[in-house]
């Protein structure tokens, strides 16, 4: 075969450049193709943590990753919702979990009897139906069924330790064959829309066919590009900054991430093994950095030990994520405030597209088409999915919530939001990555009332309806009784069974 | 469709159904090809598939086979199935592909179940469970529609239509531009909440009232005329329907239990009415029934689907040309994106918003794979052909072809009809070969990937030879003569 890919160079650094090189490499080593890392400085302090979706196990399968092992190395902590406090005046914290949607039963949305039921008087609320909200509540985690066509199920993503992590990605892509070169960039050289090679400082030259952007924030490559254009959302996400403290950790491991919303930002509380990560995302309108470090301890109601980093945020797009033969993956394609723990995702979701359509050829990349449409639609969705806690706040008489309030969204999300009101239903769109569950518990619990319902519910009887209804919530309630608590799932294999779990 | 559609799914506490139909307008079917989706759909409305398929005179359909269609001798089957087994990451045909350049003489048609049955004119109900290759097809049926459309007003109302029996003389609306009333020839009014247009054509609510403006998209699907003549049953029935490429459109031949339907689909831009008569006449395989009768249509749709109080159904809505068997599905298609979106009082812009959404992405969908039959031929006899091969086409459309001529990558979407392997057999019978495999397909030793393709063409071709011909299934299943035991027999011995 003439013309094909034969080398790729990974620039780029920390957890998505070692996932994106070692995935290439895991594909596409055994064909001939050989793939360079270039690793940049890290950006990674000890207090960093990456909190994750359920879609990274996905990716620890592909990559032949222990699972077990790596959570234990990296201080990982399973996730199993988001809690949101203080995002309306007066009312309690929702909880927003990763259930799965039911494949293909016929039936309509769970949500939809609930609907009824809540208009006639029901009081449970919706997260009592929710197994991995019920799971969330007990401080558990809902491990997979054992049969495949199970009715319920639900998923939960990691809290990690970012460089503990990082690292491990690294050893593991030297292992698969990923050769690493550590350095700065010097220059990068292009003809047209194409990379020709890169200059690293201390004088070596990188060449290859394929370049991959994985520096983040920096968009080291991407940005010489004259093609690649990034598009920032300051008017939909107000928030700027990010700070990363650290604070002991729980005695009792929470099974969720706490988000809570404060005047100018919010303030996540996100368990590991060892330590609790405390970030505040804020608006350097709103508060400054020594103000912020000041109050952290306050806001985060858990005292606060050792350094206190504080980084940019820039929420926003490329408009071609891959130019000419440079492909951005990750927060280098797509920025999103970090609020739904979305960022590893992001790189995750790149580097699937990027292995499924890997150029065929060294020449013409018209696979860049399909990848740019599909990743814009994907960071898209993410981002309405992100922007909606923004937008749905209630936090009245309070400038930055107000206006967060009145910032201008994408049609889809107004139509989305739209359609739930109306109907209490979700619309899923292409390369959407929340289930059509996720979307609900985010829109009833930031207080979204559906004027309506499916008007096929009123084909159930009121008598086989509550029965529904009450099953439901029995088998939640049963199940995630059955399940095993965060300690016990950290506290591995022995614990489990000590649980009765196998 | 309609109708009872609404009547079976939407309560009767809160809806009740008015139907409104004239014995003097005709039916435009002569027979008709669905989709799969129109199992679902009978399904859904709890309708007994033998019954349905002996009152209707139906057969089972597995595909459609195009001929002449890329370039004239060649023959491709569009299957209600995969290619291969499903795969998650690596389409199937890249295997292929690969296999076929390392020097494999292998028809990517070897592969597909549901092409190989049709080939063979055989046909089972697919496997349950997902784990043989005798599941990974669907079915669809070829049926009469006039006597579809009768056996659901049978059905509609028995589950409480009224049946109006007239013709709509005006609409009047209220002050607001809502529709409000119908006004009968007989003098009689019929008041609604909401309208359901099912008027083909005249698209009397939609179009005629509410002026809902009209897109056309003759420029890319020139075929404006059809002229449906029916002949006698054919002796193989065969699974499938077949259209054949003409000099200046197509011709269609729809395989029913006691005739078979056909017509030629052509463009009044190259070839008058009586040349194509002609054609259509000295092409047909079985005896004239009738005279053909003509019908003119154009491409294109309504900008909106529902507007106000009134959602358009099939003709009324649009029209794209029967190649693909999309009309019935259309319909349905809109059916079931209303059901959800149904209004409880006055209808609601966000409502609106979200069906006319869905709406343009079924047929702008379809368009574009429509339009690629036309757009990707080598043929050199007719004027049609060199003009369809040289017109622009859409964008959405156009940068799929590149791709795929690249390396053979389908993107796959959630909403609208025909997913990849739609596309991948329309691409490679009308003749595109892609360039180059994807490098994944690279991955896997070439001895182990040759080992399974081989295997899977003959686990098939086994398959295939066990089950029965279609006639024969059909007549056990499903005879429309069949009201006593010995029918069976003479069915088969008729075979």
């Amino acid at each position: 075969m003439t013309d094909r890919v034969g080398t790729v160079a990974v620039v780029g650094r920390d957890a998505p450049l070692w996932l994106a090189a070692a995935a290439l490499q895991r594909a596409f080593g055994v064909t001939g193709v050989r793939v360079q890392a270039v690793e940049l400085p890290s950006w990674l302090g000890s207090v960093d943590c990456y909190s994750t979706l359920p879609s990274l196990a996905s990716m620890h399968r592909l990559l032949g990753i222990d699972e077990a092992k790596i959570l234990e190395a990296a201080s990982g902590v399973p996730v199993v919702a988001q809690r949101f406090s203080n995002w309306a005046k007066g009312a309690p914290p929702y909880l927003v979990a990763y259930d799965d949607d039911p494949s293909g039963s016929g039936d309509l949305p769970f949500a939809q009897y609930w609907l009824k039921g809540h208009k006639e008087g029901l009081r449970a609320g919706i997260e009592d139906f929710s197994l991995g909200c019920a799971c969330a509540r007990l401080g558990r985690v809902p491990l997979p069924p054992a049969t495949a066509n199970a009715e319920l199920s639900a998923s939960y993503g990691y809290n990690l330790d970012a460089s503990i992590y990082a690292e491990a990605l690294k050893q593991l892509a030297a292992r698969r064959g990923v050769e690493t070169i550590s350095a700065r960039i010097a220059d990068v050289k292009v003809e047209g829309e194409r990379i020709s090679s890169i200059e690293l400082e201390g004088g070596a030259t990188v060449k290859a066919d394929l370049f991959v952007d994985a520096s983040g924030a920096e968009r080291v490559l991407m940005m010489r590009l004259p093609g690649a254009q990034f598009h920032s959302w300051p008017d939909r996400f107000p928030c700027d900054r990010v700070l990363t403290a650290s604070a002991a950790k729980f005695r009792s491991l929470p099974a969720f991430a706490q988000i809570s919303a404060i005047r100018g930002g919010w303030i996540g509380i996100h368990p590991l093994r060892d330590r609790t990560t405390i970030s505040a995302v804020y608006s350097s309108d709103t508060i400054s950095d020594q103000a912020m470090v000041a109050q952290l301890a306050v806001l985060a109601r858990m005292p606060v030990s050792g350094d206190a980093v504080v980084s940019d945020l820039r929420p926003g797009l490329l408009d071609r994520p891959w130019v000419g033969n440079c492909v951005a993956i990750g927060e280098a394609a797509a920025a999103v405030d970090p609020l739904a723990a979305v960022g590893l995702h992001l790189a995750q979701g790149c580097i699937s597209h990027l292995v499924t359509l890997f150029p065929a050829t060294a020449g013409q990349m018209p696979e860049s088409m399909a990848y740019n449409d599909t990743i814009r639609a994907f960071a898209s969705n993410i981002a309405d999915f992100t922007q909606a806690h923004y937008l749905l706040n209630r936090r009245f008489d309070d400038p930055f919530w107000d206006q967060a309030r009145e910032a201008p969204a994408t049609p889809t999300l107004r139509s989305k939001i739209d359609l739930f009101s109306a109907r209490g239903a979700v619309s899923l769109r292409d390369n959407e990555t929340f289930s059509e569950q996720s979307w609900t518990w985010l829109f009833l619990g930031a207080g979204i009332e559906p004027e309506g319902f499916d008007p096929r519910i009123d084909l159930v009887a009121d008598r086989p309806l509550i029965e529904k209804v009450q099953q439901r919530l029995r088998t939640v309630a049963e199940l995630a009784k059955r399940m095993p608590s965060v300690d016990q799932f950290v506290g591995g294999i022995d614990q489990l069974e000590a649980a009765g779990v196998t | 469709m309609a109708a009872t559609a609404l009547v079976s799914m939407l309560p009767r506490q809160r809806y009740s159904v008015t139907l409104v139909e004239s014995e003097e307008i005709g039916i435009v079917g002569v027979g008709e090809a669905t989709l799969p989706q129109m199992k679902n759909f009978n399904d859904l409305l709890g309708i007994d598939e033998a019954e349905m398929m002996r009152s209707t005179q139906a057969t089972f359909k597995l595909g459609i086979d195009f001929v002449d269609w890329g370039f004239l001798g060649s023959s491709y089957v569009h299957p209600f199935g995969i290619h291969g087994p499903p795969a998650s990451g690596l389409a199937f045909h890249q295997k292929w592909h690969r296999a076929v350049s390392e020097g494999r003489e292998w028809n990517i048609e070897d592969f597909s179940f549901a092409i190989a049955a049709a080939r063979a004119n055989r046909f089972a109900f697919p496997a349950a469970g997902k784990t043989t290759i005798n599941s990974t097809y669907a079915y669809a049926y070829h049926f009469d529609a006039s006597l579809y459309a009768a056996y659901l007003r049978r059905i509609a109302e028995e589950r409480g239509v009224t049946r109006i029996e007239g013709k709509v003389r005006d609409v009047e609306q209220d002050a607001r531009g809502d529709i409000r009333t119908l006004l009968l020839e007989s003098g009689d009014r019929v008041a609604g909440d909401f309208f359901i247009d099912c008027s083909g054509f005249r698209s009397l609510l939609l179009g005629g009232k509410l002026g809902v403006r009209w897109e056309d998209w003759s420029q890319w699907l020139p075929c404006d005329r059809a002229l449906p003549v029916p002949t006698e049953r054919c002796g193989d029935l065969t699974p499938y329907t077949r259209v054949t490429a003409m000099k200046a459109g197509w011709r269609w031949r729809i395989p029913l239990q006691h005739r078979t339907g056909n017509g030629y689909v052509f463009s009044s831009r190259f070839i008058d009415e009586e040349k194509a008569r002609e054609e259509l006449l000295a092409s047909l395989d079985e005896p004239v029934l009738a005279e053909p009768r003509l019908l003119k249509f154009e491409a294109g749709r309504r900008i909106k689907s529902w507007e106000r109080n009134c959602v358009a159904l099939g003709l009324s809505s649009g029209f794209l040309e029967p190649l693909e068997s999309t009309s019935i599905y259309l319909m349905q298609i809109a059916i079931m994106h209303l059901l959800p979106l149904f209004p409880a009082g006055r209808p609601d812009d966000r409502l609106v918003g979200e069906f006319n959404r869905r709406m343009d992405l079924e047929y702008d969908r379809i368009r574009d794979f429509l339009i690629l039959h036309y757009h990707l031929n080598s043929r050199d006899d007719g004027e049609l052909w060199r003009y369809c091969r040289s017109m622009q086409v859409p964008e959405s459309l156009a940068r799929k072809i590149e791709i795929f001529r690249h390396c053979g990558y389908i993107e796959d979407y959630r909403d609208g009809l025909f997913n990849a392997p739609s596309w991948l057999s329309v691409f490679l019978g009308q003749g595109l070969t892609p360039e180059h495999h994807q490098p994944l397909a690279d991955a896997i030793p070439l001895e182990r990937l040759i080992a399974e393709l081989d295997e899977l063409r003959t686990d098939i071709a086994d398959r295939i030879g066990e089950m029965p011909k279609h006639a024969t299934f059909l007549a056990r299943y499903a005879d429309a003569e069949a009201t006593n035991p010995s029918a069976l027999h003479k069915a088969e011995a008729r075979l």
